[in-house]
């Protein structure tokens, strides 16, 4: 995942709709190994492949649709400040050059990045153009071109932290930052004893690695040079592996592939491509093996033959990709204990956030009613805000907008975020029960002599909070689900953990089913019990 | 032992208690009467605090209350409460309670009584009032009649001075209303000053010992109860209980 982002609410929602989508076209055979492409325009493959048509479709629209995100997509792809609504970026060029060479022309379509791929598997636009490094996973699922870019998967570290070098081995027990679905991530993994964050956006990573809420973060060289390396607490320790940036396509669109693939081969052969990567002023030495590239190098690339002695070295093969299989894995027993692992942090986090979500809404509530005036102001302002607000937005700031004044971990900032957020909407359920309490209970209570806290805390609040019971629970349950949200502060919980399996195994369905089975389990027990005191309160 | 001075209260541009001034005294039972907005209520919610007041003062024993509610008046509210039991139309039993649990709530959490001592004498209470075998009846399990005399003895377990009734048996069915008389008429007998807003002519006339008639937010005629009720020197009040007979 290379594609720099900031601050997004509406990410998590396409990394959901990506599982659905997913979920739904359920690969069921995995799709066959994709043909490495004759290289050089020259001789038509001697292949006696049947046309299959998107060559011919492309051309007869005169359009070829490259998908990508503009959302914090400097240098890839991103609007022109100076021009709004008009796009820059060497991707553009790029895109421009190609369309060209197929003689159509080039039409940009936006799509949120984390569903890039979805998007070109239900036909969205014909390519993915857009930072789609080549990694285990998606070599399963797209047609991946020759390369346009060679990345290094750069690691950075705070200046104050000698412990950080240039080694996967020496990284066992620490804290690494990266991308999620990301070349870098595939190349952590290789080492179970590394600890990796998961982050969805690019900026995170390096604020927390400043705030020491990790030790380091090995991303991409471009993203590095952007977003960490102008931080001045932060040094570049070194880069561990190359990565490459390739053109996706549908794996059954083969001639438009191959078409690509040509393409892409004149415009590196012409140096049109090192002039446009120049303009960003992000061309290197790393680059100068694209012109030579051939078969042996678009195969290793795929992970397809086995990579050279000494291997994780550059020019690296998909970390992790040794003579793989393709194929969806089965789920490891492992990979099972995780998931119950993952649910139990769900119902957890639900808990510790339902248990502060509970005594300061009564208390929002009360103040609301009961209070001064300015407490009540008070009260109602963070009513209104923490509703009409989204808790993606407010679990954001609280954990990286804040992280200057105070440092919370991410389990905690998970907690206090989910729970602040509950808070206001329990505050309205207590209101409308404390109101729902007939007058004359409290008028009783004042006349025995209470004071009104006392009244409150005797009588009406035990009532009130009766009638709110399984409101209350029900809110536990959308809370359940809400929990999945804080995955966008690095917290791995169930649907994290799903989706970590997903990729990994190269298949939904079961992961999916998995999940949906645990949030099920924990949350229909609930509703049953909701539905009983709704009962038992409508009898009396 | 309750005198009212100069009391005023108004409801927005509306007088519902016209400059009234009237003395209670200690040990006698007075019935306030008249028709409906007549401001008897409202005299009695003002005399414990439940409605604050635009002017004039009363006094409780030692504690006087001035216009102003709860914020000015709240050490003098808190104590006239103790002193001053309030039972009501609807009864207002607590509903998460049972009928001792309603009786022991303020005696151990106003007074500091322990629940054992609480409960003893909660019982003693219900039993004075016929329901020793409503115990641990909770509120919705009781007939109206039952819970208006849960709701004087749990009045009495903090040991009032004086006990204000509002209509206690306006909202019961007919059949259920001479139980509460029942009671009301022993409480007199035992000496408790009470008063009583009540349209029960008959126990205004047999059981108080003095009886008010409010109209318009004004006492129109006080004196003796069989004086009043059988011969009325005022035309209202001959026409308000020509009417009520």
């Amino acid at each position: 995942m290379t594609h720099p982002i900031t601050l997004s609410p509406v990410r998590l929602l396409a990394v959901l709709v990506t599982f659905a989508v997913a979920l739904l076209s359920c690969q069921g055979p995995p799709p066959a190994p994709p043909m490495v492409p004759a290289r050089d325009g020259g001789g038509a493959p001697a292949d006696a492949r049947r046309e299959d048509g998107s060559l011919r479709r492309v051309r007869a629209a005169g359009v070829l649709r490259w998908g990508g995100d503009i959302q914090g997509g400097a240098p890839y792809v991103y609007e022109d400040p100076a021009q709004a609504g008009r796009n820059k970026g060497f991707e553009v060029d790029l895109a421009n050059a190609l369309a060209r060479e197929l003689g159509v022309r080039a039409e940009f379509v936006q799509n949120d990045w984390s569903a890039l791929v979805p998007s070109l598997e239900r036909g969205t636009f014909d390519i993915i153009l857009n930072g789609l490094e080549v990694t285990r996973p998606r070599v399963g699922r797209l047609r991946f071109s020759r390369p346009y870019y060679v990345f290094g998967a750069r690691l950075m570290a705070r200046r104050d932290n000698p412990r950080v070098r240039a080694d996967l081995g020496a990284l066992h027990g620490m804290r690494i930052g990266t991308l999620t679905n990301s070349f870098s991530e595939e190349l952590l993994k290789s080492h179970p004893e590394i600890n990796i964050v998961g982050y969805e956006g690019t900026e995170e990573p390096y604020t927390d690695c400043v705030a020491g809420r990790n030790d380091g973060v090995l991303l991409d060289d471009i993203i590095a040079n952007i977003y960490g390396v102008p931080k001045p607490e932060l040094r570049v320790v070194g880069d561990l592996s190359d990565g490459f940036y390739s053109i996706a396509s549908r794996p059954a669109d083969e001639d438009l592939a191959q078409a690509l693939d040509r393409a892409l081969g004149r415009i590196i052969e012409t140096g049109e491509l090192e002039r446009i990567l120049r303009a960003e002023n992000i061309y290197n030495d790393r680059q100068l093996g694209l012109r030579t590239w051939g078969e042996v190098e678009q195969q290793r690339m795929l992970g397809l033959s086995a990579p050279a002695a000494g291997q994780s070295g550059p020019p690296g093969a998909p970390p992790g990709a040794a003579g793989a299989s393709n194929a969806p894995r089965r789920m490891s027993a492992s990979q099972v204990v995780m998931f119950f692992k993952g649910a139990g942090v769900t119902l957890l986090l639900s808990i510790l956030a339902m248990a502060l979500a509970i005594p300061l809404g009564l208390g929002l509530a009360v103040a609301r009613l009961y209070g001064p005036k300015p407490l009540a102001a008070i009260a109602g302002a963070y009513v209104e805000l923490y509703r009409g607000t989204p808790v993606l937005l407010q679990l954001y700031v609280l954990y990286y907008g804040l992280a200057t004044y105070v440092r919370l971990d991410a389990v905690t900032a998970a907690i206090l975020g989910l729970g602040m957020n509950y808070a206001a909407y329990e505050a309205e359920v207590y209101r409308a029960g404390i109101q729902g309490v007939p007058k004359g209970q409290m008028e009783a209570a004042l006349s025995l002599g209470m004071t009104t806290p006392l009244a409150l805390r005797r009588v009406v609040l035990p009532q009130a909070f009766r009638m709110a019971l399984p409101s209350v629970t029900n809110d536990f349950i959308a809370l359940l689900k809400d929990s999945s949200l804080v995955s966008v502060i690095t917290v791995v919980e169930l649907t994290k953990r799903m989706t970590i399996v997903a990729v990994d195994n190269r298949s939904y369905v079961l992961p999916g089913l998995l999940c949906a089975g645990l949030y099920f389990a924990m949350s229909y027990p609930l509703s049953i019990f909701a539905r009983r005191l709704e009962e038992k309160l409508a009898r009396s | 032992m309750i005198e009212v001075k100069s009391l005023e209260k108004i409801y927005g541009d509306r007088t519902v208690i016209n400059k009234v001034s009237v003395t209670f005294e200690k040990g006698k039972v007075v019935a306030l009467v008249g028709p409906s907005g007549g401001g008897k209520s409202t005299l009695l919610r003002c005399i414990n605090g439940l409605e604050d007041f635009q002017g004039g003062t009363i006094q409780v024993g030692d504690d006087v209350l001035y216009p102003g509610g709860y914020e000015r008046n709240k050490a003098a509210l808190l104590r006239i409460r103790q002193r001053v039991g309030m039972v009501f139309q609807t009864w207002n039993l607590f509903a998460h309670r049972t009928a001792v649990g309603n009786i022991i709530e303020a005696p151990v959490h106003v007074k500091g009584l322990s629940v054992e001592a609480a409960t003893k004498r909660a019982r003693e209470l219900l039993e004075r009032v016929g329901l020793s075998h409503r115990v641990g009846a909770y509120p919705h399990e009781m007939s109206g009649g039952e819970q208006q005399r849960v709701a004087i003895a749990r009045a009495l377990a903090m040991d009032p001075a004086a006990l204000l009734l509002d209509e206690p048996t306006s909202a019961l069915d007919p059949e259920r209303v001479g139980e509460v008389l029942d009671v009301m008429k022993n409480l007199a007998n035992d000496g408790l000053t009470m008063l009583v807003v009540t349209h029960e002519m008959k126990f205004a006339r047999d059981v108080s010992h003095r009886t008010l008639v409010l109209h318009g937010g004004a006492i129109i005629e006080d004196g003796p109860s069989h004086d009043v009720i059988e011969n009325p020197k005022h035309e209202r009040t001959k026409a308000f209980l020509g009417h009520a007979r």
